[in-house]
This record gives C-alpha cells, sequence and structure tokens, in this order.
C-alpha cells in the first residue's frame, strides 16, 4: 500500500520515467481502488498547495533595517576612522619628540670624561633577590602569560567566527 | 518601481549600499521565513527572532552569494542553521507526532479551540494545527516544498542533506499529515479531501 502510495506521490509530483507515467495513469484509469486513491492524493496536495504562509509583525522590515542601521553605525567608529589620520598623528609625534630629543641633547653640555653619575643617598636600586621582589616579579610574568592566553583566545574566536560566516 | 526588480538586482544595489533594495528583499522574503522559523520555534517571537537573526546574517555574507543558486535557496539554509543553533541553544522540545504525550497534548488543544467560534474550522487552521506537530525538519520540507517553490535538490542544498534523504522525509511527512488530519477531524477531514 504504502509502495503504491509512494508511486502516486511520484506521479502527482512529475517525479516519475515517461514510462513510469504511462503506467500509472491507465492503472488509475483501470483499478477503481487505485484511481480513489488517486484523487484522495491530489486532492491532499492541493490542500498542501493552499496552506498559508504566517504574517510576520507589521515592523518586521523596520526592525530589520534598523538592526543592520544599528549595526553599521557601530561598525564604522572602528573601521571609518581614516588610517592615514591614524598615521598622520604618528608621525606628528614622532617627529615632536624626534625633534625634542635633538634639542636636548644638543644643548647637554658634554664633559671630556664621561658622564659623573651620582646618585642621591634616598634612592636606592631594587634587591632582585628579596623574596618580596621575586612575588611581584612572578606575578608580573603570570598576569602576562594570562593576558597573552586570554589575547590568543580572542583571537582565535574571531578567526573561527569569521570563518563560519565565510561559510553561510 | 523597485519590486519588479529580481532579487539579484535588489542584492547588486544593497552591495552598492542601497538599503532600500535590501528593504525590498526584506519584504519579499519575510513571510516565507518567518514561516519557515515558526515550523522550528514553534513561539512566534522566538520565530521572530529567528528570522530576524538570518536578515541580519545575510546581509553581513550578500558579499560571499556568488548567485549559484537562487537567493531563496541560499536564504533558507541560513533559516536552517539559525533555527538549529537556536533550537540547541533554548532546548526547544521537539517531540515527534508519535509520541504518545504529543496527542494528549494536541486533543487538548483541539477541544480547546471547539469552544472558539466555528470560523477557526477552516481548512488552513487544522492543516496549519497538523503541521506544527510534525517533527521540525519535516515541517521545513513540506514548507519549503508547497511554498517555498523549492526543487528536492534545492531543499537537500539548503537543509544540507541528500535528495534521497529529502525524499523520504517528504512522503513521510506527507502521510503523517494526513494521518493527523484523519485522526483530528474524523469529520472535517471529508470536507478537506
Amino acid at each position: 500500500m504504502n509502495n503504491l502510495e509512494e508511486k502516486l506521490w511520484n506521479y502527482i509530483d512529475g517525479n516519475c520515467t515517461p514510462e513510469e507515467q504511462n503506467a500509472i495513469s491507465s492503472l488509475i484509469e483501470k483499478d477503481a481502488v487505485v484511481g480513489a486513491k488517486y484523487r484522495e492524493l491530489l486532492s491532499l496536495h492541493s490542500a498542501f498547495a493552499q496552506m498559508d504562509l504566517e504574517e510576520p509583525p507589521m515592523a518586521f522590515t523596520y526592525n530589520v533595517m534598523e538592526a543592520i542601521r544599528t549595526e553599521n553605525a557601530q561598525v564604522p567608529l572602528k573601521a571609518a576612522v581614516n588610517k592615514r589620520i591614524i598615521r598622520g598623528i604618528a608621525i606628528f609625534f614622532t617627529i615632536t619628540i624626534a625633534t625634542l630629543l635633538v634639542l636636548v641633547f644638543a644643548s647637554v653640555k658634554w664633559p671630556a670624561q664621561g658622564l659623573p653619575v651620582s646618585l642621591t643617598a634616598h634612592f636606592k636600586m631594587p634587591d632582585i633577590n628579596s623574596s618580596q621582589t621575586k612575588v611581584i616579579v612572578q606575578a608580573f610574568v603570570f598576569f602576562d602569560v594570562m593576558l597573552g592566553l586570554y589575547l590568543f583566545d580572542a583571537y582565535l574566536r574571531r578567526k573561527r567566527d569569521a570563518k563560519d560566516t565565510k561559510m553561510l | 518601481m523597485q519590486s519588479k526588480l529580481s532579487d539579484a538586482e535588489l542584492i547588486e544595489q544593497t552591495l552598492t549600499g542601497n538599503q532600500a533594495a535590501y528593504a525590498e528583499l526584506v519584504k519579499r522574503h519575510q513571510r516565507f521565513v518567518f514561516t519557515l522559523a515558526l515550523r522550528y520555534a514553534k513561539v512566534r517571537e522566538d520565530a521572530e527572532e529567528i528570522a530576524q537573526d538570518c536578515f541580519i546574517k545575510a546581509y553581513r555574507s550578500l558579499a560571499a552569494f556568488k548567485g549559484q543558486s537562487k537567493f531563496s535557496t541560499w536564504l533558507y539554509s541560513i533559516v536552517y542553521t539559525t533555527a538549529m543553533t537556536s533550537l540547541r541553544k533554548k532546548r526547544v522540545d521537539t517531540e515527534s507526532i508519535d509520541d504518545e504525550n504529543n496527542f494528549i497534548q494536541i486533543e487538548n488543544q483541539a477541544s480547546a479551540y471547539d469552544v472558539n467560534s466555528a470560523e477557526n474550522r477552516s481548512r488552513s487552521f487544522y492543516l496549519e494545527q497538523a503541521i506544527a506537530q510534525l517533527l521540525p525538519d519535516d515541517a521545513a520540507i513540506i514548507t519549503l516544498f508547497y511554498k517555498g517553490e523549492q526543487s528536492l535538490e534545492e531543499i537537500a542544498q539548503a537543509m544540507g542533506m541528500e535528495t534521497n534523504t529529502v525524499k523520504v522525509k517528504l512522503f513521510r511527512a506527507r502521510q503523517r499529515l494526513k494521518e493527523r488530519l484523519e485522526r483530528n477531524l474524523k469529520h472535517e477531514v471529508k470536507e478537506l479531501i
């Protein structure tokens, strides 16, 4: 029975070969049971084809476009800043700092026998062998490693998201 | 004016920065995308969220659409992946039509509607009710086949399945729909068929 229904559905959908189509056509005409089954499936087929589509809310298109506009408005804050402006600012500061350094070094009167380095009596160099300093250095290195791992993870996530979007 | 443009022309305009062209594409496909999302989400609010997500994702990836398939097929593949992700996230109960508990739920639903006016007893109402009880994939296949103007090959492409699998699922879905209608509408089915 299922086999017959499957054949009839294929016939209705137009997925039969011409030979199969002829065979089923004559079967529908000759066999009353098959004919009745065919008419039943055909009615269902037309009922399915007439089913209504759901209506989304009236503001649906507006909401989509608004979401896109919001997204676009956020992206340009990063992307729309002209790289030339950033480069210009960087060049300005580099030249300013370089000029200042040149001026400072040019105004220094260098003694003939090196610099007389004399630290004030209150100044102490940090003792790297003390246990307190070691803890601070270890904490600093630990923080750096964690930060590095976090940034690496963020980079891999961004890469994966970009790949997913590309696949779509 | 824009409504006469084809999907491909609207995409081309969208890619040049014309957002009105994309709004036209959304208007054109929103009913179907929303219906398809509803087949998975079952709740209108969730379906709206999925449908909105789909159009935003499609907009973002529009440049990657090469036009090798129909825009609708490409869009439906996004609906499918977005809906599946949403289903996984929300762990929506996707009980089969064969589930006994589900039948009880349907009975209750039908009797609740019986209290309402006779206008609910329309052909599409009962059909929609039966479709809502199908597995999400089956309901989506039925919708894509009958309302999405998609061939079996295109449905397979959109859902990432083999064409033969889609064919079998379509056959089973139609069988289940028929059984469901016959069981629920002992009298009304005569009017329907």
